[in-house]
């Protein structure tokens, strides 16, 4: 499966890849991960052993908020939001990582 | 503060954690059934994807750090119970760690309080006091503390070192309270800028200030807390009330606070301009050395010494030395403090090879229950933290009863410690830089000696220790070689304690055994405080005086109880530091000789108790009409008239003719030897040994400038007659006063206590040290055999007897002892001389203390290797062979 390894990989970006998608809207955690795949075409498959643990993880930096609301469906679920901090964050975040990939492509195509 | 919420709501978080992961687990399967997978199907993949429920758990626990929290608390209350289930490992290695935190504790406190904070003075480590070293003759005071006003003028003109100079007298003026006048207490006249010098706010008013010495200013005085308290019982309008001292009007102004007693005075003046002898304390420029300065005040006093050759430093070869204000108010305790300090080190490595040794053992004896938990999935960090909390329980749990020990500790040090050696103004207690220092002392042994043998086992290989069978097979022959090393040096520290302590406690014997050559029992003494009127330049003081000493040597005697009494100038025995060059006409010398004289009343030998040898003692008309006779002790007979019978020949006494003494002196006078006495000991201040110096004895009434010391011999409790021997004196003279006054038996007492502290102290760690020894050989000799148990089954078994196996077991712990007492003895050979001037009597490599101490030390060796010996013995060999 390359799409493991791959996601392996990246698994420092997961933190911004998560904090992306909960800025798209607030949303539970299943839905984040369904989410993460659909629009990356299936590229990122997560794992709930990662997931759940950076969603955690970003909730005690006080970059996500969590609160229990009612899904669409009517079952109750934890919800989590992306707070003002976290915004600000990501942002920081995804300059980074479009200078690091502006490098990177820089490199790439010079040594074509 | 969410994880703060979470850890004491942990039911909840937990609960909450696992409905988001089954919501999330559901919502797939929703999803697959929705796709049109059948529920059971669906069920069974979600679950498949989802990997267990219960791990995804845990790697959500580890994100959170509460939860190292509280991995901390469960370690925490696993190394309690550990230690509490090994409670005599635990009892030894706190009470060892206890007993050397605690003595440290002490000894730190003392050396702190006494460097670092014994005076309230602003930046007192820089204050030096400045004495002149008469390097030319014997008599009178060696090291003359006061200068006339043109020297002080001459220092504080030219010095280079000072940043500032203060200069003071003690002195104490008559009181006239309106009914009658009266001696005042002790007080002192300083420069004015005293005040600013030593830095100290006062409690109430104001101090001392320049413009109090100005010419025409009106005269003011600054008075202590103790006097203000015991004379005008702290009331607090007292300020402003004029007090008539000396016959001038003087108003109060200042009260200085309980901590401030400059000089020993109980109240201050400002000094006049030309007051005649003032001493002199300067505070040294930052970075300006002791010896730095007196090189410049040295230069600067014979400089002027040259012009001027009778009037500024009158002596004839002279330096200036000044001492730190520590020292001149400490003067040898400084070498008690470093001994002490050096044997609490001393104790504190006994204790720390002990604690190290104990730990060391544990720690292997766990060697398996170590292996068996890596095995089980425990990480390497895992375990040292573990080990980590273990040894930071004993250190905290050693640290908490070492202080509580440590204060009681200080205490009874404080209240040893003999009255006189320290400022008054020195308090000591417990701070908190020693504190701290205490702490960190634990922490670090604790750590050392419990982290470096478990990191030992954690970071080898387990393999084999796990599958090590029988007892003892793991265990690395390092350790054991460790441990055996740790033994040795413990016997080899306290060795050295011990011939420490075992010096000192000959060394008291023989100073409170020795034949003084007189009785000091029940012989009382006082000295007298003569008014101004007395005075030395005032004409007739000499017959006026003499004729005062008559008539109450008189009344004394008329005392019930009283069987002889004495009359005489310096000191009462066994201080005597009165000494003269001696001069006999026809026997030149190029070096002083050196005679202790007395100027004393008939009655002095029989007081005394000092036997007559040969000629006749001075006799009652003698002293009344002031005859130049002599009285000389065995010494000076022998060293100035060898092989010659001094009765009969002359000697003069130089001091006699020093100009200082001027009018009250016999000058150019021969005094006729009529008697030899026998010997008797006399001591110096600086020298704990007593001596037999030559001595001479002559009438007093022959010099009138000397103090008058009385003595009575007594055939009831000394004391009990002091009172009327007061009313005595005031019913000759209302005007006298008795100053100072005691028996001789006390001031021997008190000269006892310096060294009686220094071997108390000394005697109480090496009391300890020799514990901890104890502990040491038997903890390990005790280990060995548990380890040893299926060796001694097997040699059981093959026939050896109990005598074998006892001699065995004792042969393995004498081998460590008997190195122990090697390296302690040598190191002891080559420490013991640092002790030297604190001991008289015995030498410092003395055999006898070496001997005793080697007796002890093998002796205690034996008893703490026969217990566990006697156990090996006991070793049945079919129950340690059963343990295959």
């Amino acid at each position: 499966m390359p799409a493991q390894t791959k996601s392996e990989l990246l698994r420092g970006t997961l933190d911004m890849l998560v904090l992306k998608i909960v800025a798209l809207g607030p949303n539970h955690g299943y839905a984040i991960a369904q989410r993460l795949r659909q629009i990356s075409k299936e590229f990122f498959t997560v794992h709930q052993g990662s997931l759940y643990p950076a969603l955690h993880r970003l909730e005690d930096r006080g970059w996500l908020s969590a609160k229990w609301r009612d899904t669409d469906t009517g079952r109750e679920a934890k919800f989590y939001d992306l707070t003002s901090k976290g915004r600000k964050h990501l942002e920081i975040e995804i300059l980074d990582w479009e200078q690091l990939s502006n490098a990177v492509a820089l490199i790439l195509k010079a040594a074509e | 503060m969410s994880w703060l919420r979470r850890l004491f709501h942990k039911s909840h978080s937990e609960s909450q954690l696992d409905k988001e992961l089954r919501f999330h687990l559901e919502q797939q399967i929703a999803d697959y059934i929705a796709a049109g997978t059948s529920p059971e199907e669906a069920r069974r993949r979600a679950q498949q994807e989802f990997g267990g429920i219960e791990r995804v758990k845990e790697e959500v626990r580890d994100t959170r750090w509460e939860t190292h929290l509280e991995i901390l608390f469960r370690d925490f209350r696993y190394a309690l119970r550990n230690l509490r289930k090994d409670r005599r490992f635990s009892f030894i290695a706190i009470l060892a760690l206890v007993l050397g935190i605690g003595a440290s504790t002490v000894v730190f406190s003392v050396v702190y309080s006494i460097f670092f904070h014994a005076l309230p003075y602003k930046d007192f480590n820089r204050s030096v006091v400045i004495g002149t070293n008469d390097l030319s003759s014997v008599g009178g005071g060696k090291v003359r503390l006061d200068f006339s006003p043109e020297e002080v003028r001459a220092f504080r003109e030219q010095n280079h070192v000072f940043e500032d100079l203060i200069a003071y007298a003690r002195m104490r003026p008559t009181y006239d309270d309106g009914k009658s006048i009266r001696f005042f207490s002790f007080g002192a006249v300083v420069t004015p800028n005293t005040f600013d010098y030593l830095g100290v706010p006062p409690l109430l008013g104001r101090a001392i200030s320049q413009e109090d010495g100005r010419p025409g200013a009106p005269p003011v005085f600054v008075m202590n807390y103790r006097l203000w308290e015991r004379e005008f019982g702290g009331d607090p309008n007292i300020l402003g009330t004029v007090f008539v001292l000396n016959g001038k009007p003087t108003t109060l102004v200042g009260i200085m606070p309980l901590q401030f007693n400059a000089f020993g005075a109980n109240f201050w003046l400002p000094a006049a301009a030309n007051y005649s002898w003032l001493q002199l304390m300067g505070r040294l420029k930052p970075g300006v050395s002791v010896q730095t300065s007196a090189a410049d005040l040295d230069a600067i006093a014979h400089r002027m010494h040259k012009p001027n050759p009778a009037g500024v430093f009158p002596e004839e070869e002279f330096a200036i030395a000044p001492q730190t204000l520590l020292d001149s108010l400490i003067g040898n305790f400084r070498k008690t403090l470093y001994i002490l300090f050096a044997a609490v080190l001393l104790l504190l490595l006994i204790a720390c090879s002990n604690v190290a040794n104990l730990l060391l053992a544990r720690a292997t004896a766990r060697e398996r229950e170590i292996a068996v938990r890596a095995t089980l999935g425990a990480t390497r960090g895992r375990l040292i933290r573990q080990l980590l909390v273990e040894s930071f329980l004993l250190a905290a749990a050693a640290t908490g009863a070492g202080c509580v020990f440590g204060y009681f500790g200080l205490k009874v040090v404080v209240a040893l410690v003999p009255a006189g050696t320290l400022p008054e103004e020195t308090v000591i207690r417990m701070s908190a830089p020693v504190l701290f220092l205490s702490l960190g002392l634990t922490i670090l042994t604790t750590i050392f000696c419990g982290l470096a043998p478990s990191l030992h086992i954690v970071r080898g290989d387990l393999q084999p220790r796990l599958t090590g069978s029988g007892k003892g097979a793991g265990e690395s022959f390092r350790h054991s070689k460790l441990r055996g090393g740790l033994v040795i040096s413990e016997v080899a520290l306290s060795i050295v304690l011990l011939i420490g302590a075992g010096l000192l406690m000959r060394s008291f014997l023989i100073l409170t055994r020795v034949d003084l050559g007189f009785d000091p029992k029940n012989v009382l003494y006082f000295v007298l405080n003569l008014p101004p009127s007395y005075n030395t330049n005032i004409p007739g003081t000499l017959q006026r005086k003499n004729a005062l000493t008559l008539r109450l040597l008189e009344r004394m005697r008329a005392l019930p109880g009283v069987t002889s009494v004495a009359e005489l100038a310096a000191d009462p025995p066994p201080l005597q530091y009165q000494s003269t060059d001696t001069i006999i006409p026809g026997k030149p010398h190029t070096q002083p000789w050196e005679t202790h004289f007395e100027m004393c009343s008939d009655g002095y030998f029989q007081t005394l108790g000092l036997p007559l040898l040969h000629g006749r003692l001075l006799s009652e008309d003698d002293v009344s009409a002031a005859r130049d006779v002599m009285v000389v002790n065995e010494t000076f007979s022998r060293q100035y008239f060898p092989n010659e019978d001094p009765i009969g020949h002359k000697v003069k006494l130089d001091i006699f003719d020093k100009p200082y003494f001027a009018a009250a002196a016999p000058h150019d006078t021969y005094f006729e030897i009529v008697g030899i006495v026998r010997d008797s000991k006399t001591r110096d201040y600086d020298n704990p040994s007593w001596q037999s110096f030559p001595q001479a004895f002559v009438p007093y009434s022959v010099a009138g400038f000397n103090w008058r010391v009385f003595m009575a011999r007594t055939s009831v409790d000394p004391s009990s007659l002091l009172k009327n021997m007061g009313q005595e004196v005031r019913a000759l003279d209302p005007g006298v006063q008795i100053s100072t006054s005691g028996t001789l038996e006390g001031s021997l007492q008190e000269f006892y206590r310096g060294p009686q502290f220094e071997l108390v102290v000394l005697g109480a760690f090496s009391f300890i040290g020799l514990a901890l020894v104890i502990i040491g050989i038997f903890s390990v000799m005790a280990y060995t055999v548990s380890l040893q148990t299926h060796e001694i089954g097997v040699r059981m078994a093959l026939g050896a007897q109990q005598t074998n196996i006892l001699r065995l077991v004792l042969l393995n712990g004498f081998r460590l002892v008997t190195a122990g007492i090697v390296i302690g003895v040598c190191a002891g050979f080559g420490l013991t001389r640092f002790l030297a001037s604190q001991i008289s009597g015995v030498s410092t490599t003395d055999p006898w203390t070496f001997g005793a101490v080697i007796t002890v030390v093998v002796l205690v060796g034996l008893a703490a290797c026969l217990l566990p010996a006697r156990r090996a013995a006991r070793v049945d060999p079919l129950i340690a062979l059963r343990y295959e």
